[in-house]
C-alpha cells in the first residue's frame, strides 16, 4: 500500500516535471537575457575628455543591446595611474564576469590583471596594448593603419613627391611609435621622403620650436606629419604665423575643436581620426562573447578615418568630429 | 496463436481503488491545469504584445507631436521674421538706409530675435542673411566663421531652391558662427520682397538637436528597444547607434521604414532577434520608427511565465491533495467494508459494518450485515443442533445400558431362579434380551412404531415382573399407526418416570396403572402415557418445563431429551405436553408427524 502510493507520487512528479520542461523549452526558448556584470575601466571619466566619454557611450550602447547594466569606472584626472590601479583592484573585489580596461602603461598593471584573470574574470584590453602572458584579448585602434593612412594622405597631398618632417611626442609612447611604424612603411617606399623624426614631448612650444628650426635649416620639405594633438597645434601656430599655411601641408591625428578650426581654415590638411565609440562598443561586445564562451579574435582592430576640409561636414564625419550634442550655449 | 493475443492495458492499472481514483483525478487536474495555463499564457502574451504595440504607437505619436510642436514653433518664428517690417527694410536692396540707421535696424531686429530666444531655450539661433550682404542674428555682435562659406551651406542652398517655402534640414553641426559648433536642426526660408516677387535673403532658425535627442533618447521601449528618425532621403536624423551604422557594424532597416506607410508596423527577424518596427510620418518629411524587441516587450515574459508556473504548481499541489483526500473519502466505506469482510473471513461473525450514506456502498453494507447476521444465526443453530444431537445420543446410549435397571432386572432374574420359577426366568431374560437388542441397534434413529411398541412391551413386561401387583398397565395402540416411523425409545422415559416417580412411591394405596395410548389425529400421531400416581404440584411441573428434568437426570432419560429429539427430527411444532394433578396422576402427550 505504502509503496504503491509512493509510486503514484513519483509518477506524478515525473509527469509534472516532464510537462513543464517541455512547456518551458517550447514556449520560452528565446534568446537568453544577460544578467552579466561587466566593469569598464577607462583612463578618465572626466566629462571634458570627449574621447573617453565617447568610449563610454559606445560601451553603454553595447550593453543596452543585450539589456544589461554597465559599471563604468575610471579616474577623474587623466594620467592618474595610481587611481586607476586602485579602481581596478576594487573592481576585482566585486567579482564582475568581465573587465574591459584601457590600462595606463604601468609596471604594476600586468600583475593585477593576472590576478583578475586567475579569479576567473574575463579580460578585454582596449585602446592600449599591454604586455602580459598570455596576451589578453585586445580591442584597439589600429594605430599602424592610421599611420599608413597619414602616409597615403601625405603622398596624395604632395602629388607623389613627399618630403616629410615628422613630429612625435615621445619614443616611449606606444601609440605614437605604432603610428610612426605605419607611416614609415608607406613613406619609405620613396627615396628621401622623410627628412627626420623629432620628439616634442607633448609640448606645443617644443613642436613650435622644432619646426621653426627645421624651416631655418636648408633641408626643404613640403609636408609635416604630427603624431599627436599638441604637436599639431604647435606646428599650426607657427605655420600660420609665418604664412606657411597651405604651402606646407600639415597632417595630424585625433580631433579637437582647435584642430577642427585648423581643418576649416585649411592650415591642417587632414586629420586621422579614431573611432572611440566603436572601441567602447566592440570592447563590451567582445567581453560579452567571452562570457558566453564564444570564440573571439585575439586582436580586434578599429579603423580610422581621414578627415579633410572637404569631407568634414558629411553626416558620418560630423558624428566623429562632434560626438556630443551639447546643450550649452 | 500468440500473435493474436492483444495485451490489454487496463484503464486503471493500480491495485487499490483509492490509488486509481487519485491517479485519475490527478491526471485530469494536471491536464486541465496545464491546458489552462498554456492557454492563459498565450492569451496574456498576445494581450501584452497587443498592448505594447499600442503603447509603442502611442509613444511614437507623442514623440511626433513633440517634434512637430518644435518645428511648428520654428515655422512661427520664421513667419514672424517674414512679416516683420524692419527685417524687410533691412535686407531689401532698394532701401536707403544709412550706415548709422543700419545699426539701429540691426539693433531692433537683434532685440526682437533675442526676445524670442529668451522665451525659447530650444532655439539655438535666429539669423537673417540678406542677398545684399547684410546679416543680423540674435547676438548683438555677430562674427561669422571666416572659413564657412555661406553659399555652400546646405540649408542656404535648399532654402534658395525652395523659393519661399520653409525647409527643414537634417541634423548637422552649425559652423556659420565663429567658434560655435552646435548640433542643430535648421529651418531656413527664402525671404521675398513686399511685392512677393524678388528674393531678398534667407532666414534661418536653428533648433538645438539636443531637444530632439532628449525626446528620443528618453523613450524607453523595453530594455533594448529604441527609436530612430530618418528623413525621406533615408538619412538618419536620429539613431542611438548611428556611429555603428556609419561604421557598418550594424545595419538598420531604413529602406523598409521609408517604404512603410504612416501608422503601420512590420516585424523583422534576423540575428539581432525578433523585433517590431512601428512607423509614423511627420508633417515635414521625417519618419519616426519605434523598434521594440518582442522578447523584451514582454519583459515580463519571464515573470509572466514564472507566475503562471508558480500559480499552477500551487493549484496543482492543492488539487492533488484534495484529490487524494477525496479518493480517500470515497474509498473509505469500501475499505471499511473490506476490513469488516476480512474479519468475517477470519471467523468473527459478531461484526456489523457501519452504514453511512444509503448509497450503493451503504446498500452493500446493509446486505453484508444481513448476510453476516443470517450466517451467524444459521451457524449458531447448526452448532446448537449438533451439540444437542450429540448430547441426546450420549444420553440415549446411557439409557440403553442404564446400569440400575440392568442390575435390578438381573437381581430379579437371580431371585426368580433361586425360587426355581424357571418360566419367569426365561420370560424375563428373553424380554431383557429383546429390549437390549432393540435399543442397541444404533444403525437407525427412526424405527417403525411397531418396533417401539415391542420395545415398550418388553420393558413393561420386565417392570411388571419386578413390581408384580403394584403395577398394572394397558397398551392401547391403533393397528393403523404401527407402520409409521418414530424416534426410538420414545415412550420408555415416560413409562420409567411414571413407575419411579408416580407409582413406586404409592405404598399400596391403590394399584398403579399406566395407560399407553397411541392413535392418529389428522396428520399427526399422538401418544399418551398416563398414570394414576402421585402427580405433581404446579411448581414441580413448571420446573420440569423450564429446566427439563435436570434433577431426574441420573435416574434415566429426561423428558427434555425426548422433546429435543422429537423437535430435532420432526420440527418445532411437535413435542410433548405434560398435564399433572396432585393425587390424581400425570398424563404426558407426545405428538409426532405421520411419517411412512
Amino acid at each position: 500500500m505504502r509503496k504503491q502510493r509512493f509510486t503514484i507520487w513519483l509518477i506524478l512528479a515525473i509527469l509534472i516535471g516532464a510537462i513543464y520542461s517541455v512547456y518551458y523549452f517550447k514556449l520560452f526558448g528565446g534568446p537568453s537575457i544577460h544578467d552579466n556584470s561587466i566593469a569598464v575601466i577607462l583612463k578618465s571619466l572626466n566629462v571634458r575628455m570627449d574621447f573617453w566619454q565617447t568610449v563610454n557611450k559606445g560601451a553603454e550602447t553595447a550593453a543596452k543591446e543585450v539589456g544589461m547594466e554597465l559599471n563604468v569606472l575610471g579616474p577623474l584626472q587623466e594620467n592618474d595611474a595610481d587611481e586607476q590601479i586602485r579602481i581596478l583592484e576594487e573592481a576585482i573585489e566585486q567579482k564582475p564576469e568581465a573587465i574591459v580596461i584601457a590600462p595606463f602603461a604601468d609596471d604594476r598593471m600586468s600583475a593585477i590583471l593576472a590576478k583578475a584573470r586567475s579569479a576567473g574574470i574575463k579580460l578585454v584590453v582596449i585602446d592600449t596594448p599591454l604586455d602580459m602572458n598570455p596576451m589578453p584579448v585586445i580591442v584597439s585602434n589600429d594605430h599602424a593603419e592610421a599611420g599608413r593612412l597619414a602616409g597615403e594622405t601625405a603622398l596624395s597631398a604632395a602629388k607623389g613627391h613627399p618630403t616629410v618632417a615628422i613630429i612625435s611626442d615621445d619614443p616611449n609612447s606606444e601609440i605614437s611609435e605604432e603610428r610612426l611604424t605605419g607611416l614609415l612603411e608607406v613613406l619609405n617606399r620613396y627615396e628621401d621622403s622623410v627628412i627626420g623624426v623629432s620628439y616634442a614631448n607633448n609640448s606645443e612650444d617644443r613642436a613650435y620650436e622644432i619646426v621653426k628650426q627645421l624651416l631655418g635649416a636648408d633641408k626643404p620639405f613640403n609636408t609635416i606629419i604630427t603624431l599627436n594633438e599638441t604637436a599639431t597645434l604647435g606646428v599650426a601656430k607657427l605655420l600660420k604665423e609665418q604664412q606657411w599655411a597651405g604651402v606646407i601641408e600639415l597632417i595630424g591625428f585625433d580631433s579637437s575643436v582647435d584642430e577642427i578650426q585648423l581643418l576649416e581654415s585649411g592650415t591642417l590638411k587632414a586629420a586621422i581620426v579614431q573611432k572611440p565609440f566603436n572601441m567602447g562598443y566592440l570592447g563590451v561586445k567582445t567581453a560579452l562573447k567571452l562570457i558566453d564562451g564564444n570564440k573571439v579574435d585575439p586582436v580586434t582592430y578599429i579603423e580610422s578615418n581621414v578627415i579633410t576640409r572637404e569631407n568634414m561636414y558629411t553626416p558620418e564625419n560630423q558624428k566623429l568630429l562632434f560626438p556630443f550634442i551639447n546643450n550649452n550655449k | 496463436m500468440p500473435r493474436d493475443r492483444i495485451v490489454r492495458i487496463p484503464l486503471f492499472p493500480l491495485k487499490s481503488i483509492q490509488s486509481n481514483i487519485s491517479l485519475a483525478f490527478s491526471l485530469l487536474i494536471l491536464a486541465a491545469i496545464v491546458l489552462t495555463s498554456l492557454v492563459s499564457y498565450q492569451v496574456s502574451v498576445d494581450a501584452v504584445e497587443r498592448n505594447s504595440n499600442g503603447y509603442i504607437e502611442e509613444v511614437i505619436k507623442q514623440v511626433n507631436m513633440n517634434i512637430q510642436s518644435y518645428v511648428d514653433n520654428m515655422e512661427n518664428i520664421s513667419l514672424l521674421a517674414l512679416t516683420n517690417k524692419d527685417v524687410k527694410y533691412y535686407i531689401s536692396d532698394n532701401s536707403f538706409i544709412s550706415t548709422e540707421n543700419r545699426r539701429t535696424y540691426e539693433k531692433r531686429i537683434s532685440d526682437l530675435f533675442q526676445a524670442i530666444l529668451y522665451t525659447r531655450n530650444d532655439i539655438a539661433s535666429i539669423m537673417v542673411f540678406g542677398y545684399n550682404g547684410r546679416f543680423v542674428s540674435d547676438r548683438r555682435i555677430t562674427s561669422l566663421n571666416p572659413n564657412a562659406i555661406l553659399e555652400e551651406q546646405a540649408w542656404y542652398k535648399t532654402a534658395k531652391s525652395a523659393s519661399g517655402k520653409s525647409v527643414i534640414s537634417a541634423p548637422h553641426v552649425q559652423n556659420i558662427i565663429q567658434n560655435e559648433y552646435r548640433w542643430v536642426v535648421s529651418l531656413s526660408r527664402e525671404l521675398k520682397s513686399t511685392d512677393g516677387i524678388k528674393a531678398e535673403g534667407v532666414f534661418l532658425v536653428d533648433l538645438n538637436l539636443s531637444i530632439i535627442n532628449d525626446i528620443c533618447s528618453n523613450i524607453n521601449l523595453g530594455k533594448k528597444g529604441y527609436l530612430f528618425i530618418v528623413d525621406n532621403n533615408g538619412n538618419i536624423v536620429y539613431h542611438p547607434q548611428q556611429q555603428l551604422i556609419d561604421s557598418k557594424l550594424r545595419t538598420e532597416r531604413i529602406s523598409d521604414v521609408i517604404q512603410a506607410s504612416s501608422g503601420s508596423s512590420f516585424v523583422a527577424k534576423d540575428g539581432d532577434g525578433k523585433r517590431i518596427y512601428s512607423v509614423q510620418d511627420t508633417n515635414f518629411g521625417w519618419k519616426i520608427a519605434g523598434v521594440a524587441y518582442t522578447d523584451d516587450l514582454i519583459a515580463s515574459k519571464d515573470e509572466l511565465r514564472n507566475s503562471i508556473l508558480l500559480y499552477s504548481l500551487f493549484g496543482l499541489t492543492i488539487s492533488l491533495l484534495i484529490s487524494v483526500w477525496l479518493s480517500h473519502r470515497l474509498s473509505k466505506p469500501i475499505k471499511d467494508l473490506q476490513s469488516d469482510m476480512k474479519q468475517v473471513e477470519k471467523g468473527n461473525f459478531d461484526i456489523q459494518t457501519e452504514i453511512g450514506q444509503m448509497n450503493e456502498i451503504g446498500q452493500l453494507g446493509r446486505s453484508f450485515n444481513l448476510m453476516v447476521s443470517r450466517t451467524k444465526f444459521l451457524m449458531e443453530e447448526t452448532i446448537h443442533n449438533q451439540e444437542n444431537k450429540r448430547k441426546s445420543e450420549l444420553l440415549l446410549l446411557q439409557s440403553q445400558i442404564n446400569p440400575h435397571f440392568l442390575y435390578n432386572t438381573l437381581d430379579s432374574i437371580v431371585w426368580m431362579a433361586e425360587q426355581k420359577q424357571h418360566e419367569e426366568v426365561v420370560l424375563m431374560t428373553s424380554a431383557l434380551a429383546k429390549l437390549f437388542r432393540a435399543s442397541i441397534t444404533k444403525d437407525q434413529e427412526l424405527v417403525p412404531i411397531r418396533v417401539e411398541l415391542e420395545h415398550i412391551t418388553n420393558y413393561l413386561l420386565i417392570q411388571k415382573m419386578r413390581y408384580t401387583d403394584e403395577l398394572d398397565y394397558v397398551l392401547d395402540i391403533d393397528e393403523s399407526i404401527l407402520g409409521y416411523k418414530t424416534v426410538k425409545i420414545l415412550l420408555q422415559p415416560f413409562v420409567e418416570n411414571a413407575i419411579y416417580h408416580g407409582i413406586r412411591n404409592m405404598y399400596g394405596i391403590e394399584d398403579g396403572r399406566i395407560t399407553i395410548r397411541g392413535r392418529e389425529s389428522n396428520d399427526q400421531i399422538v401418544f399418551e402415557v398416563e398414570d394414576n400416581g402421585l402427580g405433581m404440584t404446579p411448581e414441580q411441573l413448571d420446573k420440569i418445563r423450564i429446566n427439563g428434568d435436570e434433577n431426574s437426570r441420573n435416574q434415566g432419560i429426561g423428558i427434555r431429551n425426548v422433546n429435543e429429539r422429537i423437535k430435532l427430527y420432526f420440527g418445532h411444532e411437535y413435542g410433548i405436553q405434560i398435564r399433572s394433578e396432585i393425587e390424581v396422576g400425570t398424563c404426558v402427550t407426545i405428538t409426532i408427524p405421520k411419517l411412512e
